[in-house]
C-alpha cells in the first residue's frame, strides 16, 4: 500500500513537473497580445503590426495587435501589461518616448521591468524652409555664433527625442538656439514652412514628403551615415563639419515591444529566435527602406542598454527642464555621465 | 491631369465602389453610426475617427475610407440632433445650430429644422468638395499665412463672436462668459513649459480640464434643472412640420448658403481649428448681413442654415492642407491622417505625383458619404422627432443618464464627472443670471489655442508686439475684432443716435 501510494505520488510529481517543463518548451501554444502604448496609426502602431505579422509565422500563433494610448507617456498601456503574469503572451508596443513616464508621475516602474526588442526608427535631420538664407549646417552654426539666439529653432514639444536631438547639437556645437516649443512635429515642421521659425529637427519619415515636395530643404543628418532620398542631392551627416558631435549624437528613436524582464528564459528565446528572422525579412527591409526607417535588431542585453541610457537623458533632460513631477533621484535613474553599461 | 481624365478617375471610383454590396453597406452603416455618434453628447467626430481607424486595418484603402468619412461626415452632422431637439448640442461643431433650431422646435416645428438643416449639411458638404477638387493648392496656400499671432487673434476672435451672438440683453454678459472659458482654459500645466497652473497639486487637473464634460456639463444640467422646475418635457411636439426640402426656403437662402459654405471651407483648411469655430462665425455673418437680425435666436430658420452649411463645408476644407501638405486641418481629420499612415498612404505635397488619382478617389468617396449622410438623415429624422413625444419622468432621466456616460466614457475618468457636475451647476445659475453659456464652453475649447500661440508668438517675437500690425491677416484680424468690440459699446449707439438726429433735423428743416 506504502509502495502505491509512494509510486502514486512520485509518478504525480514527475508529470507536474514534465508538464511544466514542455509547457515551457510549447511556447507560445494560444495566440499572443501586442498591446501598443500610442494609438492606431501612429509610427510605433505601424511598427509594432508590421514585426508582429513577420514573426507569427515562426511562432505558429497568432499576434493580435491592440491600442491602449493614454495615462502619461503610455503608462495606462504599460501598467495594464505589467500587471499580467509575465508568461509571454502579452507583449508591450512602445518607442523611445515611454522612458520618461515614471519622472512624469506616470507610473513608478524603471524601464528595467521591462525585456525590450527594438526594431528601430526613424533618424533625426535638421532642415530649412526652401526659400532659406541657409544652404548647410555650418552656414547655420556662423550664424548663431555671430549673433546668439537669433535662429529660432523648433523641434516637437519640449522634451520630446527631437528636441533632445536640438539640445545635443547645441552642445556639440557650442552655440544656443532660440527653441520655439510646439505641440508635435507636424506643427514644428507647419512653423518652418510658415516662417515663423527658422530651421525644424525631426524625423526623416517625418519630413520626406515635404523635403521631396520642395517645401523643406536638409541640411544634415543627425546620425553617422549620409542619407539618399530620391530627387534631391544626398543629406551629408552633421558628424562630417562638426566631429565632435559624436560625443552627443546620434540619439535614435527606440521603437519596439517588450516582455516583462521576469518571463522564463524559453519564452525569451523562442520570441528573441522569431524577432531575428521576422527583421531580416524581406517585406520588413523594402518597407523600411521605403519608410525612411532604420532597422535595429537589438533585443536582450544590448537592447535594455539602449532603454538604460535613453531613461536616463529624458528623465535628467526633462528634470532640468522643470518638467518632472518625481526627481529622477528618487527614481534611482542616474545622470547619463554616471550610467554604467553592463 | 486634365478635367477630363479626373472625371474618368471620379466616375470610375464611384462605380467600382457602388459595384460592392459590401461597400454600400459599410457606407449606409459608417454614416448611420456616425450620426449617433455626432448626436450623442459626449461622442464627438474625433473619437469616433478614432475608434474605426483600428476596425480598419484589414480593410482596403477605399473601403476603409468609405468607414472613416462616412463617419466623419455623418458625426458632424448628427450634433445637429439634441441642439434642436433638446437644446443640448452634441458636439461642440453644433453649439450654434441650438440658437435657433430649439426655438424652432419649442414652435412645433422641430421636424422642418431637422429637414433644414440635412439638406444645408448635404449643400454645406458638397460645396466643401467642390472646393478641395477646384481650389486646393490655392487654399493651402492661404492656410500657411497663419503663424502663431494669427492663431491667437483667431480664438479670440471665435469667443468674441459667440459671445456678442448669444447674449440676450447685455452683450458684455457673453464677455464675460467667455472669459469665464479662457480662464477655466487656464488650468493645467502650461503646454509650452509645463509650469502647474491651479492644479493645488491634484494629479487630475494637470491635463486640464476635458473639454468633453464642460460641454455637456454646462449645455446638459441646466437643462435638466430647468425642466424639471417647470415640470415639463424639453420640448413641445405638437406636428412633425415638413421634413422632405423646402426648396423654396432653401433657394432663398441661396446667398446664406454661399457665403456659409466659404467661411465653413476657409476656416477648415486653416490648421488646427474646425467646425468648433466655424458655425459660430458662419451664423454671425448671417445675422450680421441679414435685414431682421432681431430674429435670429427666436427660431430663424437662416441661422440654423448657416451653421450647419458652414461645420460641414469645414470638412472639405480641413482636407485640403491634409491630401496637399500632411497638415490636418481639424481635430478629427488629425485622426483621419493617422488613419492613412496605417494604410501605408503618407498624404503631403508627394502624394499628387506618386498617386495622381488619390484627390479625386477621395472626392469620390466624400460625395457618397454626403449622400449617405442626407438619405440617413431623413429616414431618421421622422424617427427621431418623436423623442420629445416622451413623458418627461422618462426621458429626462434617460438624459441625464446620457450626460454622465458621455463624460465617463472619454477618459473613464470619474473626476470629469464631478467636473461635469460642478460645471453644470455653475452654468445653471449663470444662465438664471441671464448669462449665455455657449461663450463660455468656447472659451475652455479654445482657450488653450489662445494662451499657448500667445505665449509662443511673444517668444518668436521676443517679446514685441509689433508683429500683430505688420503681418497682414493679421491686421485683418484685429480690424474685425476692434469692429465688434466698439459696434457693440454704449458710446457707439450714443454716437448712432447722435447722428441719425442730426440727419433728421436737417431733412425737416
Amino acid at each position: 500500500m506504502k509502495k502505491a501510494i509512494a509510486t502514486l505520488v512520485s509518478s504525480v510529481l514527475i508529470t507536474c513537473v514534465c508538464a511544466n517543463v514542455t509547457a515551457k518548451d510549447r511556447y507560445p501554444e494560444r495566440d499572443i497580445t501586442n498591446v501598443v502604448v500610442w494609438s492606431a496609426g501612429g509610427g510605433t502602431d505601424v511598427i509594432n503590426r508590421m514585426i508582429t505579422s513577420e514573426m507569427s509565422p515562426h511562432l505558429d500563433v497568432n499576434i493580435n495587435v491592440t491600442n491602449r494610448p493614454g495615462g502619461v507617456a503610455g503608462s495606462l498601456g504599460m501598467s495594464y501589461v505589467h500587471k499580467l503574469k509575465p508568461d509571454g503572451y502579452t507583449l508591450v508596443g512602445l518607442s523611445e518616448s515611454v522612458v520618461a513616464s515614471a519622472v512624469q508621475g506616470g507610473w513608478k516602474q524603471r524601464m528595467d521591468v521591462w525585456h525590450p526588442f527594438i526594431v528601430g526608427g526613424s533618424p533625426d535631420l535638421i532642415s530649412v524652409s526652401s526659400n532659406s538664407k541657409f544652404n548647410t549646417l555650418e552656414d547655420v552654426i556662423n550664424a548663431v555664433k555671430a549673433n546668439p539666439k537669433s535662429v529660432k529653432a523648433s523641434a516637437g514639444g519640449a522634451g520630446s527625442i527631437h528636441h533632445l536631438n536640438l539640445l545635443a547639437l547645441a552642445n556639440g556645437t557650442e552655440v544656443e538656439f532660440n527653441y520655439i516649443p510646439y505641440p508635435g512635429s507636424a506643427p514644428a515642421q507647419t512653423a518652418v514652412l510658415t516662417g515663423e521659425v527658422d530651421l525644424v529637427i525631426t524625423s526623416l519619415a517625418e519630413q520626406q514628403q515635404l523635403i521631396k515636395g520642395g517645401q523643406l530643404k536638409p541640411l544634415a543628418m543627425l546620425v553617422a551615415n549620409a542619407q539618399t532620398l530620391e530627387g534631391v542631392d544626398t543629406i551629408p551627416s552633421a558628424f562630417d563639419s562638426f566631429p565632435q558631435l559624436q560625443k552627443h549624437l546620434p540619439i535614435m528613436q527606440a521603437i519596439g515591444f517588450a516582455i516583462k524582464s521576469d518571463a522564463p528564459d524559453s519564452v525569451k528565446n523562442k520570441l528573441t529566435m522569431a524577432f531575428q528572422k521576422a527583421i531580416a525579412s524581406e517585406k520588413l527591409r523594402t518597407w523600411a527602406k521605403d519608410n525612411y526607417y532604420v532597422l535595429s535588431g537589438l533585443s536582450g542585453q544590448s537592447a535594455s542598454n539602449e532603454f538604460a541610457f535613453l531613461e536616463s537623458l529624458f528623465s535628467w533632460t526633462l528634470q532640468d527642464l522643470g518638467a518632472t513631477k518625481i526627481s529622477p533621484k528618487a527614481l534611482g535613474i542616474p545622470k547619463p555621465a554616471d550610467l554604467q553599461m553592463n | 491631369m486634365d478635367i477630363l481624365s479626373s472625371f474618368y478617375v471620379f466616375g470610375g471610383t464611384l462605380a467600382s465602389l457602388l459595384s460592392s454590396p459590401i461597400n454600400i453597406l459599410i457606407l449606409v452603416g459608417a454614416s448611420f453610426f456616425g450620426i449617433i455618434f455626432g448626436a450623442l453628447p459626449g461622442l464627438t467626430a474625433t473619437l469616433g475617427v478614432a475608434l474605426l481607424t483600428t476596425l480598419t486595418y484589414g480593410m482596403d484603402v477605399n473601403t476603409a475610407l468609405i468607414a472613416l468619412l462616412g463617419l466623419y461626415v455623418g458625426a458632424i452632422y448628427g450634433g445637429s440632433y439634441p441642439s434642436i431637439l433638446i437644446n443640448i448640442p452634441g458636439t461642440a461643431a453644433a453649439a450654434a445650430t441650438a440658437l435657433d433650431g430649439y426655438p424652432l422646435a419649442c414652435k412645433g416645428q422641430g421636424g422642418r429644422a431637422l429637414g433644414l438643416t440635412t439638406t444645408a449639411s448635404l449643400i454645406g458638404t458638397l460645396m466643401g468638395i467642390l472646393v478641395l477638387v477646384m481650389a486646393a493648392p490655392w487654399v493651402a496656400k492661404m492656410a500657411l499665412q497663419f503663424t502663431s499671432f494669427e492663431f491667437f487673434l483667431l480664438a479670440l476672435f471665435g469667443i468674441l463672436i459667440s459671445g456678442t451672438l448669444t447674449s440676450s440683453d447685455l452683450v458684455i454678459k457673453g464677455w464675460i462668459a467667455g472669459l469665464i472659458g479662457l480662464a477655466i482654459a487656464t488650468i493645467g500645466r502650461d503646454p509650452l513649459q509645463f509650469f502647474p497652473r491651479f492644479t493645488f497639486d491634484l494629479p487630475d487637473l494637470d491635463q486640464g480640464l476635458e473639454v468633453v464634460p464642460v460641454l455637456i456639463g454646462a449645455f446638459g444640467i441646466p437643462q435638466v434643472i430647468n425642466a424639471l422646475r417647470n415640470k415639463e418635457s424639453l420640448g413641445a411636439m405638437q406636428d412633425f412640420g415638413r421634413i422632405m426640402p423646402e426648396w423654396s426656403t432653401l433657394f432663398k437662402n441661396r446667398k446664406n448658403i454661399t457665403r456659409s459654405s466659404m467661411i465653413g471651407i476657409g476656416i477648415g483648411a486653416v490648421p488646427g481649428i474646425g467646425e468648433d469655430i466655424a458655425g459660430w462665425v458662419s451664423y454671425g455673418a448671417a445675422k450680421n448681413t441679414s435685414k431682421h437680425p432681431e430674429t435670429f435666436g427666436s427660431g430663424e430658420p437662416e441661422g440654423i442654415i448657416a451653421s450647419e452649411t458652414a461645420n460641414n463645408a469645414c470638412i472639405g476644407g480641413a482636407l485640403i492642407p491634409l491630401l496637399t501638405l500632411g497638415i490636418p486641418g481639424s481635430p478629427p481629420a488629425a485622426m483621419l491622417l493617422g488613419a492613412l499612415m496605417l494604410h501605408g498612404i503618407t498624404p503631403g505635397p508627394m502624394i499628387v505625383v506618386q498617386d495622381p488619382g488619390f484627390l479625386i478617389e477621395v472626392t469620390a468617396i466624400l460625395v457618397l458619404c454626403s449622400v449617405a449622410m442626407w438619405f440617413n438623415g431623413m429616414f431618421l429624422a421622422k424617427q427621431v422627432v418623436k423623442v420629445l413625444s416622451i413623458p418627461a419622468p422618462i426621458f429626462l432621466p434617460v438624459v441625464t443618464l446620457m450626460c454622465v456616460l458621455g463624460s465617463y466614457a472619454l477618459g473613464l475618468n470619474v473626476f470629469n464627472l464631478y467636473m461635469m457636475v460642478l460645471i453644470g451647476v455653475v452654468a445653471y445659475f449663470l444662465a438664471q443670471m441671464q448669462y449665455p453659456i455657449s461663450p463660455l464652453v468656447i472659451g475652455v475649447i479654445l482657450g488653450p489655442m489662445a494662451d499657448e500661440n500667445l505665449r509662443r508668438a511673444l517668444m518668436v517675437s521676443e517679446g514685441s508686439l509689433l508683429p500683430f500690425i505688420e503681418r497682414p491677416v493679421s491686421i485683418l484680424l484685429l480690424l474685425v475684432i476692434a469692429l465688434i468690440l466698439i459696434s457693440k459699446t454704449p458710446l457707439n449707439q450714443k454716437l448712432k443716435d447722435l447722428f441719425f438726429h442730426s440727419f433728421k433735423r436737417l431733412k425737416s428743416k
